[in-house]
């Protein structure tokens, strides 16, 4: 990857957590769509960074229509029971979190042992498994777990309202 | 200046956290749902990276099918979450 590409791909990973901070942290749902916005695009350019130039597409579409929805006149808001210490909490948590996944990202040491075949059992390993030889199998198990959501949801509309 | 897995991995999880703070942070329950994406967009941002530098030898359109799945997933999510907040709040 020349420098261009690192530098492309440096800024739009900046712009990104930048919206993300903005979906976050901005008091007015129009301000957090447009950071929506913000994050789609940087994704998007991420992505094409890495070569996926298909799925810059996609998330660009997506997440922009996500985004449209967010600050859409659909929009109503729910509040919380949960008080401020619960969300005090909920936000150290997520530090915790970032200290825990940029540990593992700069340790860098996966776990590469050797399964059948004599393949190695690392990062590229699991993803060879999973879409390689298990596709299908993934594909299937997420396809259910969508429906099993939808199903749930459904059925607990039903319940209130026959209640 | 160069690019490696280490830093898509940072990155990724970068979004993650972000997305996990939106989530817990938010008292709105409809705005904590747009922390969803974010993490979803980390994961996906995992899955690219992965298969454009890990995964050498090999195909890398697995990490990107995932990037998708996960994009249109997040979209999915957000529009039920958003429909059904409508109708709880119009009750």
């Amino acid at each position: 990857m020349d420098s261009l590409h690192a530098i492309g791909f440096y800024v739009s990973s900046g712009v990104s957590v930048a919206g993300g901070l903005g979906v976050a942290l901005l008091p007015r749902r129009d301000m957090r769509g447009a950071s929506l916005l913000v994050v789609a695009i940087g994704l998007a350019a991420i992505y094409l960074t890495l070569s996926a130039g298909f799925a810059a597409v996609v998330a660009l579409v997506c997440y922009a229509g996500a985004a449209v929805v967010l600050a859409g006149p659909r929009y109503r808001s729910l509040d919380v029971v949960a008080g401020p210490v619960w969300r005090q909490v909920g936000g150290v948590a997520a530090a915790v979190l970032l200290a825990l996944l940029a540990y593992s990202a700069f340790r860098g040491a996966f776990a590469h042992v050797t399964i059948f075949h004599g393949e190695t059992f690392g990062t590229a390993g699991i993803g060879r498994l999973l879409f390689e030889h298990d596709a299908l199998a993934v594909e299937a198990i997420a396809a259910l777990i969508l429906v099993a959501l939808a199903g749930g949801a459904a059925a607990w509309r039903v319940r209130d309202r026959t209640r | 200046m160069s690019v490696g897995l280490v830093s898509v991995l940072f990155v990724a999880a970068a979004l993650v956290a972000v997305g996990a703070f939106a989530a817990a942070w938010r008292r709105d329950l409809t705005a904590a749902l747009a922390g969803v994406p974010l993490m979803f967009a980390g994961a996906g941002v995992a899955f690219v990276g992965v298969a454009r530098f890990g995964a050498a030898g090999g195909p890398q359109l697995f990490g990107q099918e995932f990037a998708v799945l996960l994009a249109v997933a997040s979209l999915a999510l957000v529009a039920l979450g958003v429909g059904m907040a409508g109708r709880e709040s119009s009750r």
